[in-house]
């Protein structure tokens, strides 16, 4: 059986992609809103949510800039890009596809004549 | 900055091996992050120390973050691997079409090696930069041997002042390439055991004559393929990611292309020869990482007593 890290480490790259769809963000502020979004289920392991960024920046499907805040501090705001669009329509079907079996099988209907 | 965060701060930035570009920002983003999450600790009410602690312990091990990282930057693009693999293809290609005989062509290599090893050693020190350092190190070996050659009164006056030299520009470059990454002073190290052991086949009693160059011209197409096979190991090299892959590629590459060297050489380096070669190869593959073992005590208690100091002063 997965673990539930097994569970986050095979899907950060969509759930990273969703949440970046939604608007830019920095990575802290990604670590608070994936524990809030997924009621505390989704929890990184923080240090290593860079590397997965990065990971994305690299292949081109998210992009990273530093925006200066009004108190002086600097922070690295990351958008998702049009190749990363794309793919994360791609990915979001494969995972309505996966879920649609997996719930057929949880919960399965009256069976056929 | 305190003690415990500069510290982890450079077991991530040590272990993770970036240049230093890419250095700068990720560890000014990791700082920021843990900067934002002590802040948020401290005001629900724990202290700055039980903060950190907790801060440091949901950021993870710096060994699996350094790990993580090292993966998302190492790999090479394809502009890359062409850029390290090309020094190796053209001295072997040198040798493989028999150019080394043109002193032009042979010029032309020569140069373009020196150039392209100085402009990447000034521009960041990439990873393609090391493999034509390598070579760049044989103009200065070429000028140590033919000193050999001058006339005795003046043999007996430049070598013990060349000869230094020499070894301390070496030794700069490896400290400096070490300082960047130990597997990367291999790298750039690795052609050496082959470029001793054809010399060693061409010239048994270690003195370049006629007869060597006859020699060279019998080895030449197998020294050409000893070139390109480092090449084709340097191009999987870049696009490898994970480090320990990486260095079994090199180890393995360099120990079968200098098997390669005695086969194609047919009893021309005897026993002893071979396992001298042997040693080196391992040399280039040991001293590496027990330089930067040593140079990284130095580091560590620098980046302690400056931690301390900065504490201090806040």
């Amino acid at each position: 059986m997965a673990t539930r890290r097994d569970l986050l480490t095979g899907s950060s790259n969509s759930l990273l992609l969703c949440l970046l769809e939604q608007q830019p963000m920095y990575g802290y502020q990604i670590v608070k809103e994936l524990e809030a979004r997924s009621q505390g289920y989704f929890r990184f392991k923080e240090g290593t949510l860079y590397p997965a960024l990065h990971r994305l920046e690299k292949s081109g499907l998210i992009a990273g800039n530093w925006q200066m805040l009004s108190n002086g501090r600097q922070r690295r705001y990351y958008h998702i890009t049009d190749k990363g669009l794309a793919k994360l329509a791609q990915e979001k079907t494969q995972w309505q596809d996966f879920l649609k079996a997996v719930r057929l099988i949880l919960q399965p209907g009256p069976s056929g004549p | 900055m305190t003690p415990e965060l500069i510290q982890y701060l450079e077991n991530i930035r040590y272990n993770s091996k970036l240049d230093h570009s890419d250095e700068k920002e990720v560890m000014s983003e990791l700082e920021a992050h843990i900067e934002d999450k002590v802040q948020e600790l401290k005001e629900s009410g724990l202290s700055e120390e039980e903060a950190l602690e907790t801060c440091l312990g949901q950021m993870g091990a710096t060994k699996l973050v350094a790990h993580q990282i090292y993966e998302a930057y190492s790999q090479g693009s394809w502009k890359h691997v062409s850029l390290a693999s090309m020094p190796h293809m053209l001295f072997g290609l040198l040798f493989a079409l028999n150019w080394w005989q043109h002193i032009g062509w042979l010029s032309v290599v020569l140069l373009l090696t020196c150039v392209t090893a100085i402009y990447g050693w000034w521009h960041g020190k990439p990873a393609w930069v090391f493999s034509w350092l390598g070579y760049a190190l044989l103009p200065v070996l070429a000028v140590g041997l033919a000193l050999v050659y001058l006339p005795k009164g003046w043999s007996l006056l430049t070598l013990p002042i060349y000869f230094p030299l020499a070894l301390w520009w070496l030794f700069r470059v490896i400290v400096q390439t070490t300082k960047r990454d130990w597997l990367f002073s291999s790298l750039m190290l690795l052609p050496l055991p082959i470029i001793i052991g054809w010399f060693l086949a061409v010239s048994p009693a270690g003195r370049f004559n006629e007869y060597s160059l006859q020699r060279v011209y019998y080895f030449a197409p197998w020294i050409g393929t000893s070139f390109m096979i480092l090449g084709l190991t340097i191009a999987a090299f870049i696009r490898l990611r994970q480090r320990w892959l990486r260095i079994g590629l090199l180890a393995i590459s360099g120990l079968l292309t200098l098997t390669l060297v005695v086969y194609y050489t047919s009893g021309r380096l005897n026993t002893l020869t071979f396992w001298g070669l042997i040693l080196v190869m391992w040399g280039v593959f040991l001293l590496p990482p027990l330089l930067e073992r040593f140079l990284r005590s130095g580091w560590k208690i620098r980046w302690i007593y400056d931690g301390a100091d900065s504490a201090k002063l806040r």
